[in-house]
């Protein structure tokens, strides 16, 4: 009891410093939230994403462990629904899932099902489902998530125009479970919108093994029915993108934390005087430590609920994002709603402690470790500047070595982001370093009489101690910032090439309505292409083998990222036993030319060399192409896809031509519309890159704030000396700038080949294991130079803030300075 | 027979379902919807089939049974359609016609019960001829009621209810009863009324599948067909409705809906065993209740009951009185429309049995 009490009182003795000096309280405060909050943000998604995984096998609150869909992908028929449900099949439901594109070419997805016929739900859902007759009644009802509807700019009761002409029904802002970012619709008023005859798929809910071999056999030819493994492939294809996401993070909470050790650093002067103050009478190690891990753990908790509860808000808003990014890359759905999982709350708090340990806690202990003579040595020893950077140094080296010993047994992402972050911490540590040694060789350039220049770079030594963490955390920002803007700009560069080179058709045409031979014999028609597909699982994953026309316009030019050139002639020339693959097939299965790929064919085993892979961006799955006959060959019951992609001559009205061979309208899309839809999709894919390098940039800004902000009001009666002494503001102003301006610039420049070290890595490395796609790499000087205008904004914006609060403090430092107390 | 008519009225299949209780239906006019009006000449086959400008139908059949062993077996199966709106179109995926079905077995273990739900216009459920015109259907999913020819009966009705599955085969010899004045079947004293028949003498054996075993089941069913598009009049708030077969062949059916000032409404039919029939008047009906249950009506509450009636009818110069009992007071439904439904057993001058169904508040 009495020891409790002691702690208690050692305790209130010690958080006195933070009553005293509330704005260092403050940092500390807001660099533990900050790196918790973003930390805690993605946490959040990431486990939703997780638990949305495993519902994959549900469908709008319904299960779906199996789907039957058309073999030629052309839809169900009503009638083939019908008998299925009259034959006691009650768990088959119908869904109608269309990507759409509105009229200012920004795609959507729609899904749309009869909520009447779902399995039976608990019965509240029916009655949450609380309009029936406006959805499924003229004009009937679509469902807009508050993301989607932000983003296409729909109020309730307002209808999207398609670039088809039609109009979508007024609008309702409201989800239903597992909608994800699509529009729900009721499927007969969908049908009847978008004047569909047929649906997209039927789902199965729960289906046993007999069951599913009855159903089978009732399953009209044209039909199959297939398990959903979802929960398997997105668990699987995700993984990447998480740990993307999970590095992002990571970043940002040690930003944060370099925040809280930058508060610490300014205070540990005060309080370890406060500390041998209480060692010198008597207050025993264990006592102080027992009183250190109190703080620790009180600001762990403190740090982590605040984190928590700013996380949470930050995720929900960042969840449409990443929501998109999935439903966009692999089809996954994520629900709108966090929730709020204990295990991301236990993690969070024992993140914070350990960052509190080590930023706050083992300083303050290693201080008490030292005798009191030591500590009074450092009190009275005003800088160890010097020990400080050649620890700093030592530590960036041992970093480097460790990620150069790692680099050549690199296999998975994880292991890419170890490597990446110990080579990111390792240039953060030699950072200072540079920066000192920078401000010398300049001060040694400088001619004697520009004392005001070396006045000013010598002012940088008083500065640098101050803030050569927040630089530190600033370099580490624009580092990913550079390293992350370039990977997504090569790659964008890379995704407008190849979808302009694969994309060579003037028109693709949906099948199901067309008169083939009709357009075959056109006059017209200059080249068409039409292709075999052949779907199943290889290495345990989803598997498409495209059966081409190898002379086809669009083959001619197919992007090829590696080929053995005879093997390859072999192919166009329609050889036996060659196949090319895509560059997925190739990184993420580690096939390699001239390997043989094994594939269990309705005709038997069969061995196939690969003699090429194609650049296939944007796909999940593994892919390969084998001449149009060759697929015949060996699945003859492959189906012809649903679609061809038609050249036509010049004079040629494509109109005409089409509706001549009983196209209808809204059958056809044209090459340059799907490239706007592509980009678009791409744009909408990548923006949780971009959200994040803001956020962690933000980060940063804080973390220099609080930096000059403490730098100013510990130099403030140096200050008000200087202006005694009779100095002008406007050459104050200079003093103080120009070495910040130096030594952020400096660690600007820094960024620049670090980013791009970084950017090499992640696009010839990471994005391959990650993805299996490579590209080349499109370095440009816009990203580093916005960088820069974002950096010297937020210098700016510090600057002034932190200034005007000098300002208004320095009347009051200069009647301290001339004894005045009055 | 009103049965669930005011009931579904009153809360509106659809607003029900979707929207919870939504009582206000049960006072509106049913504007738009045709309406039932007096001495409209009912006319089979036509009138077996749906009649989509009407709010509200159903086929209803209640079936006493009892298998070989004596044991005492209850069945009871319906199909409801209503019309969403008075507007829409009826046919394809944007029909304005919604149907549900119940179905619920009275086994001698206990009480099982099933509800479907299906959008109309897709052919998921339905009452229809078959293309020659020569086969009557009623169906929701693999729920079918197969007449033997254009008429629902004779015929045969395959459903299941939990793990149950119930084939039943149905004879008549009886023509089909028109209740109230030639089908028109009033509600109320102003003007609120149905078309309503019945076939009061369903000759039934069947079947029913328990898992690996099978039992056969005989006895006597009871058919309704009912449309309507009028609701209740503002004071009533539900009904009590019996049917009975009596030892001596004769059926009879009588309902009270249930006024808020006390002034219920009752009207009834007596059949006799050739199938001729004569309307009773409210003034021919005393219903009273002898004993209150309390009834589990799921999620832990329980609701009291009449389980227990006093009946007496006047039939020309004939005086009749049963005491009513329910076999089993444990038939609550507790669908998205809950209500009692069960067999019943009528001690009194002419015994019988036959079902009973308490709706309302």
């Amino acid at each position: 009891m009495e020891d409790l009490k002691r702690i208690g009182l050692l305790f209130m003795v010690m958080e006195s410093h933070y009553r005293r000096h509330p704005l260092q309280a403050l940092f500390l405060f807001i660099g533990l939230v900050t790196g918790v909050t973003l930390w805690v943000a993605i946490q959040f998604i990431n486990e939703h994403a997780r638990a949305s995984y495993l519902e994959a096998d549900q469908f709008l609150g319904a299960q779906a462990t199996h789907w039957i869909k058309s073999k030629d992908d052309t839809g169900i028929i009503l009638k083939d629904y019908i008998k299925l449900r009259r034959n006691g099949y009650r768990q088959i439901y119908p869904v109608l899932e269309v990507r759409l594109t509105s009229a200012d070419q920004q795609p959507v997805n729609l899904i749309a099902t009869d909520l009447l016929a779902l399995p039976p739900i608990d019965r509240g859902e029916y009655r949450d489902t609380n309009n029936w007759q406006s959805l499924t009644q003229f004009p009937f009802q679509a469902w807009y998530p508050a993301s989607l509807a932000k983003r296409l700019n729909i109020s309730t009761g307002k209808q999207l125009s398609l670039s088809s002409g039609i109009s979508l029904p007024p609008a309702l802002i409201q989800t239903r479970k597992q909608q994800g970012e699509r529009i729900f619709m009721d499927i007969g008023a969908a049908m009847t919108v978008l004047n569909r005859t047929s649906v997209s798929y039927l789902a199965v809910a729960g289906l046993s093994d007999e069951d599913a071999i009855s159903l089978s056999r009732l399953l009209p030819s044209n039909l199959k029915l297939m398990t959903n493994e979802q929960v398997l492939d997105l668990s699987e294809l995700t993984q990447s993108l998480h740990t993307h996401l999970n590095a992002m993070s990571l970043l940002s909470f040690a930003v944060g934390f370099f925040i809280v050790f930058n508060a610490v650093h300014f205070s540990l002067r005060i309080r370890t005087q406060t500390l041998t103050i209480l060692q010198e009478i008597g207050v025993s190690v264990r006592s102080i430590t027992l009183a250190i891990a109190v703080e620790t753990l009180l600001l762990s908790l403190l740090g982590t609920g605040f984190g928590l509860i700013l996380g949470y808000a930050l995720g929900q808003a960042l969840l449409p994002v990443v929501a998109s990014t999935l439903q966009n890359l692999y089809g996954a759905v994520l629900d709108h709603h966090l929730i709020l999982q204990p295990i991301v709350i236990f993690k969070a708090w024992s993140l914070t402690l350990l960052g509190l340990v080590l930023a706050l806690a083992w300083p303050l202990w290693s201080r008490t470790r030292q005798t009191i003579l030591k500590q009074r040595e450092l009190i009275v020893e005003k800088s160890e500047d010097r020990k400080i950077l050649k620890r700093f140094t030592l530590i960036a080296f041992g970093l480097a070595i460790l990620a150069m010993l790692m680099y050549p047994s690199l296999s998975t992402v994880t292991q890419w982001f170890v490597m990446l972050a110990l080579m990111l911490f390792s240039a953060a540590f030699i950072l200072p370093v540079l920066l000192a040694l920078s401000l010398s060789a300049l001060q040694a350039l400088l001619p004697e009489k520009s004392w005001r220049l070396r006045w000013a770079l010598s002012d940088g030594w008083a500065q640098l101690p101050g803030i050569r963490i927040a630089l530190m955390a600033l370099l580490l920002t624009l580092t990913a910032n550079v390293g992350v803007d370039t990977l997504v700009g090569s790659f964008r560069i890379a995704l407008t090439d190849y979808l302009q080179q694969r994309m060579s058709a003037d028109v693709y045409v949906q099948t199901k309505n067309l008169n083939l031979q009709k357009l075959l014999q056109s006059p017209g028609l200059e080249n068409h292409h039409l292709r075999y597909l052949v779907t199943f699982r290889w290495k345990k994953r989803k598997t498409l083998i495209r059966g081409m026309n190898t002379q086809a316009p669009d083959m001619l030019v197919l992007p090829i990222a590696e080929s053995d050139p005879e093997g390859l002639e072999s192919w166009y020339g329609n050889t036996d036993g060659v196949i090319l693959a895509n560059e997925q097939a190739q990184h993420l299965s580690g096939i390699k030319l001239g390997d043989h790929v094994e594939f269990d064919t309705p005709t038997g085993l069969h061995s196939f060399k690969v003699v090429g892979f194609y650049y296939d961006y944007g796909n999940s799955t593994y892919e390969f192409y084998l001449p149009f006959d060759r697929v015949k060959q060996y699945w003859p019951k492959a189906e012809l896809q649903p679609h061809i992609a038609v050249w036509l001559k010049e004079e040629v009205d494509p109109e005409s031509i089409l509706l001549d061979a009983g196209a209808q309208p809204g059958d056809w899309l044209y090459s340059n519309d799907i490239l706007q839809v592509s980009l678009s999709i791409f744009n909408r894919t990548f923006a949780i890159t971009a959200a994040m390098n803001v956020l962690t940039l933000a980060v940063a800004g804080i973390a220099l704030f609080a930096s000059l902000l403490a730098i100013h009001q510990q130099r403030l009666p140096e200050y008000a000396h200087w202006r005694s002494m009779g100095l002008k503001q406007r050459e104050w102003l200079g003093l103080i700038v120009l070495p910040l301006g130096v030594c952020v610039l400096i660690t600007w420049g820094l960024s620049i080949p670090l980013g791009s070290l970084m950017s090499i890595l992640m696009i010839e490395d990471l994005n391959v294991i990650s993805f299996g796609w490579t590209m080349p790499i499109e370095w440009r000087w816009e990203p580093a130079a916005h960088l820069l205008i974002i950096t010297t904004g937020i210098v700016i914006l510090t600057l002034v803030i932190s200034l005007t609060q000098v300002r208004f403090r320095l009347p009051q430092a200069l009647k301290q300075l001339g004894g005045d107390n009055g | 027979m009103i049965r669930l008519l005011f009931f579904l009225l009153s809360m509106s299949m659809v607003h029900l379902i979707f929207a919870g209780d939504t009582y206000d239906v049960l006072r509106s006019k049913g504007e738009g919807f045709s309406l039932v009006v007096p001495n409209k000449k009912l006319v089979f086959p036509r009138d077996h089939l749906t009649h989509p400008k009407y709010r509200i139908e159903w086929w209803y059949l209640t079936a006493n049974l009892t298998d070989k062993t004596g044991r005492e077996w209850g069945a009871h199966w319906t199909l409801f359609r209503q019309a969403i709106n008075s507007k829409g179109q009826a046919e394809g995926w944007v029909s304005n016609q919604l149907w549900m079905a119940h179905a619920a077995l009275s086994t001698p273990d206990g009480f099982i019960y099933n509800e479907r739900f299906a959008r109309g216009g897709i052919g998921q459920a339905g009452v229809d001829l078959n293309a020659k015109g020569s086969q009557f259907s009623a169906w929701l999913d693999d729920w079918l009621w197969l007449g033997n020819e254009s008429a629902p009966l004779p015929g045969e009705l395959v459903f299941n209810v939990k793990d149950y599955r119930v084939r039943l085969s149905m004879k008549v010899n009886t023509p089909w009863v028109l209740n109230g004045i030639k089908g028109y079947s009033a509600k109320s004293d102003q003007g609120q009324a149905s078309y309503y028949y019945s076939q009061p003498h369903i000759s039934i054996t069947g079947e029913v599948k328990h898992g690996d075993q099978s039992l056969n089941v005989s006895g006597q069913g009871w058919m309704d067909h009912e449309w309507s598009s009028q609701p209740l009049a503002d004071s009533q708030s539900g009904w009590d409705w019996f049917s009975l077969h009596l030892e001596n062949g004769s059926a009879v059916m009588l309902y009270r809906l249930r006024n808020d000032n006390g002034k219920h409404f009752y009207s009834g039919t007596w059949i006799e065993q050739d199938g001729r029939s004569i309307a009773l008047k409210g003034s021919d009906i005393r219903l009273k209740i002898l004993e209150n249950k309390p009834v589990d009506i799921g999620n832990n509450k329980s609701k009291s009951l009449p389980i227990i009636w006093s009946v007496q009818v006047n039939k020309s110069n004939e005086r009749y009185q049963w005491r009513i009992e329910a076999n089993d007071s444990e038939h609550w439904l507790n669908t998205v429309y809950p209500y009692w439904e069960g067999p019943i057993i009528a001690h009194g001058d002419i015994s019988g049995i036959g079902y009973m169904e308490i709706t309302g508040r």
